[in-house]
């Protein structure tokens, strides 16, 4: 997913995000971080929508 | 988008979503761990070798899309194979994958793998490198009967 939205122009943390026990804790393997600043702008998110959907179609 | 295409071929997309060989083996003659931190990759790989050729070979654990159908591809080429053979694909998936420099023949390094030539679009993804030789560095672990888990990072 990190790749497919890297692609997109949109830059996510992936994986294990160096904290190993929190994915024991919530028991997933891996998971994906969207972070937002106070200069992303609606077009930015809409951006990472579209590109989110753009996985579903590769993998659904 | 048609360089994600090259990554996400629909064989290895398959294999993901239905992996092969996904089971543990209960008397296994070898198994190994392979871990990737960054991506969150975990796999055990089992094999049931007798002759000097495995018999079995299977993988249980979670990972994303590309270590997942590295492993499931993998295992399915292994069975039959000799350990010697087994060594010799992992070679020639290794040189595909990173094409190192001054490599004679590029064109042809994936002769011989089959389906595991698909990840040859791997090689243009540098991040996800690591992802596609998981299973393989667990395979080499395993026949050469490593203690410590393979490790991509």
């Amino acid at each position: 997913m990190g790749t497919i939205l890297d692609r997109e122009g949109v830059a996510i943390r992936a994986g294990h995000h160096c904290a190993q026990p929190v994915m024991d804790f919530f028991e997933v393997p891996a998971t994906n971080r969207a972070s937002f600043a106070f200069y992303n702008t609606h077009a930015e998110v809409d951006q990472l929508v579209a590109a989110v959907k753009k996985v579903q179609e590769m993998f659904g | 988008m048609s360089d994600l295409r090259d990554l996400y071929q629909e064989l290895i997309i398959d294999h993901s979503k239905k992996p092969r060989n996904f089971r543990v083996i209960d008397d296994p003659d070898r198994f190994a761990d392979g871990f990737n931190p960054l991506c969150g990759d975990k796999l055990r790989l089992y094999l049931k070798i007798k002759d000097g050729k495995i018999e079995d070979a299977a993988f249980k654990g979670a990972g994303c899309a590309i270590s997942t159908a590295s492993a499931s591809i993998m295992t399915s080429m292994l069975k039959g194979q000799t350990i010697e053979q087994a060594e010799n694909l992992f070679q020639t998936f290794h040189t595909l994958i990173t094409r190192p420099e001054g490599l004679e023949d590029p064109a042809n390094a994936g002769v011989g793998l089959g389906k595991m030539a698909v990840f040859a679009g791997v090689n243009e993804f540098p991040a996800r490198v690591k992802c596609a030789t998981l299973a393989w560095h667990t395979l080499k672990n395993a026949l050469d009967q490593a203690e410590e888990a393979a490790q991509t990072e």
